[in-house]
């Protein structure tokens, strides 16, 4: 369903994103591992349309589409989603105001009538419990005040609301205590569907206890440079990746 | 001068049918302010006060004043007779000089001592005219000592036509009184207006004045408030949303006078397209008036290249025992909120739209009476949602 070619990057022109190329089958899960500036939340940033990135060479498709041609907002109604590193405070946007443009957005885009205010509380109210998102959250303006794991969590919400297809959780990790990486984890393994695919970002291997990557790739200076299973997740929380490095130099 | 001659020579040839048709009380200023406008003339950019708002120009068009003959009935009030024209000094402005020269109408809100009105007292000034037309406003606010009443103004305009208006409203909120004044402008881009309050608050009085320009022309609002007796309380809210070629001026004077009392000032502008905001507002802190609080601040969203804002809170302290503070901004949608919602689906012209309401609630909120709080929200959202986008007319 997404397939990455020879993508490479820049931002203020420099060049992060060197050829990467990955295939996410329908159902899969990919784990993206690497050192910090490594290029992983770039080439997130890429794939969601940030302004702030020029692609420079290669191509992405997504379900058979040119995503690189897309608007960002075209991209999250294809079925695109960014769970964001830090999402984003905006002081007098309500939660309710905020969810409902947006999915309402996407049925517009799918041709659908928009949603209305009954049934969309409902479908709030629904989504809510699935990430023990407190209500007086749902009712202050987005993510205004609330703690770091509060803001995780909501990301997940809105994935609940928006049901995406391809999920990039960008270091949904950090920033967590073990209970509420619990939840959140939780969260998204029951909103998967068995096409739901997802990259997930992150440094460490206790996010992927919970998430069970299918594949892991390890990046390094913007080139994806080890590919493997689970077990090399736990090679890597086990000898770091100074070892990668070394591995390579042989 | 030719603009200041012109008016004059109006004045001078309807001079005995003006006077005919008004009360006494209003013709006993006439000579002064006739005298004080050919001497003072419209105020020019020069004019620390009119610096960002061309006047002459904008009162040069040969615009029809209607007069009226003759009066129904005399309004005798020894009250309002003593106080009329004691806040708005013909002789420190030219405006308020023409005003004055030329008015017919005075409208007068006086609730007696002691006094509560239950509902809020609603004006709306509707103008229609099949020609350019010019109106000069009075209206007096009179809440006598622990007196309470709302007053909302609307100011609308029929399309089609150039409106120019004056208003001078003079308040005078007596010891312990608490007067809510809103003025909400919702014209068109042919419309200028040029409003000016005067206000002095007595000892543990309070007054909140409200200002909203929805839509207009170029739209000057002054607002002057004398804080004259201890614990006197007063906030200053202004809300400003322009787009074409549209104008809006806020110039606003605090005078703490007396000690120990408070005042708090927000004014927030959306300044979109080609069109220009100013906001200038000083507060002065007299000698003597120690105990000041007061808070002033000006934020401002400036959407396109081309529009254009000027701020300039000022503090001027002769006391050394106060708490002050003021400050402005000047600053653009936030990126990474927009790109964050692009996210999520929601589209460019929504997202704007949600961060410029998001922007202007804060002033909203602050909006004491709840039911008009709920009016302007949507009156706001109507203003930023182009017909296209708008679902709030339809069923």
């Amino acid at each position: 369903m997404l397939e990455i070619k020879n993508l490479h990057a820049t931002i203020d022109g420099k060049e992060i994103l060197k050829g990467i190329d990955l295939t996410i089958k329908p159902g899969e899960i990919h784990a993206l591992m690497g050192q910090n500036g490594a290029g992983k939340s770039t080439l997130s940033n890429v794939l969601v349309g940030h302004p702030a990135y020029t692609v420079t060479e290669g191509s992405v498709t997504f379900n058979g589409k040119d995503l690189l041609a897309m608007s960002p907002d075209e991209r999250s109604h294809e079925g695109l989603f960014l769970s964001f590193q830090q999402p984003v405070e905006i002081p007098g946007v309500s939660m309710v105001n905020f969810m409902r443009a947006a999915l309402n957005a996407k049925r517009k885009y799918q041709g659908l009538e928009p949603l209305d205010a009954g049934a969309f509380l409902k479908l709030m109210r629904e989504k809510r419990q699935i990430v023990a998102l407190d209500n007086k959250l749902t009712s202050r303006s987005v993510n205004e005040g609330f703690s770091g794991g509060e803001k995780k969590r909501n990301e997940i919400f809105q994935m609940a609301m928006l049901e995406p297809t391809m999920c990039i959780l960008d270091e949904t990790d950090s920033g967590l205590d073990v209970d509420a990486l619990r939840i959140v984890a939780e969260g998204f393994n029951k909103l998967r569907t068995p096409e739901t695919s997802a990259i997930v970002i992150t440094h460490y291997q206790r996010l992927l206890d919970y998430l069970k990557p299918d594949f892991v790739h390890v990046l390094i200076d913007g080139r994806i440079v080890m590919n493997g299973g689970p077990e090399l997740a736990m090679e890597i929380e086990e000898r770091g990746f100074d070892w990668v490095k070394e591995t390579l130099k042989d | 001068m030719k603009e200041t001659n012109q008016y004059i020579q109006f004045f001078e040839a309807e001079r005995k049918r003006i006077d005919a048709g008004s009360s006494v009380i209003l013709n006993a200023r006439r000579d002064e302010a006739v005298a004080a406008f050919a001497r003072l003339g419209f105020p020019t950019q020069k004019v620390e006060r009119y610096k960002y708002t061309e006047v002459a120009q904008a009162f040069a068009p040969n615009y029809g004043i209607q007069t009226r003959a003759a009066l129904e009935q005399e309004l005798s009030d020894d009250k309002v007779a003593a106080l009329y024209g004691t806040l708005a000094d013909v002789n420190a402005d030219g405006v308020t000089a023409l005003n004055t020269m030329l008015v017919q109408d005075l409208m007068v809100i006086h609730v007696t001592a002691g006094e509560k009105k239950e509902h809020p007292v609603q004006i709306t000034n509707t103008l229609g005219a099949i020609a350019p037309l010019m109106q000069n406003r009075r209206m007096m606010i009179i809440a006598e000592a622990g007196a309470e009443v709302q007053i909302i103004l609307n100011e609308k305009a029929e399309a089609g036509q150039n409106f120019l208006t004056t208003q001078v409203t003079e308040v005078f909120v007596g010891e312990g009184a608490r007067v809510e004044f809103y003025d909400i402008e919702d014209t068109h881009e042919r419309c200028h207006r040029f409003h000016q309050v005067f206000a002095n608050v007595a000892a543990g009085g309070h007054l909140t004045h409200t200002v909203f320009t929805l839509a207009g022309g170029v739209t000057r609002n002054q607002t002057d408030v004398r804080l004259m007796g201890e614990g006197a309380d007063v906030q200053l809210l202004g809300c400003a949303i322009t787009s074409g070629s549209q104008h809006v001026d806020n110039n606003t004077l605090i005078d703490h006078v007396a000690q120990a009392c408070t005042s708090r000032e927000l004014y927030k502008y959306v300044v979109d397209q080609q069109s220009t905001g100013a906001f200038a507002g000083k507060v002065l802190v007299r000698e003597g008036a120690q105990q000041t609080d007061s808070q002033e601040r000006n934020a401002n969203l400036v959407c396109t290249e081309e529009a254009r804002m000027w701020t300039q809170p000022m503090l001027e302290i002769y006391a050394d025992d106060v708490k002050c503070s003021h400050g402005s901004t000047v600053g653009q949608l936030n990126n990474d909120a927009l790109f964050y919602m692009s996210q999520r689906g929601i589209g460019p012209v929504e997202a704007h739209t949600l961060l410029k309401q998001a922007f202007a609630s804060e002033v909203l909120n602050e909006v004491p009476l709840e039911a008009l709080r709920q009016r302007l929200a949507v009156q706001v959202e109507k203003r930023f949602r182009s017909c296209e986008n708008c679902k709030l007319c339809k069923k």
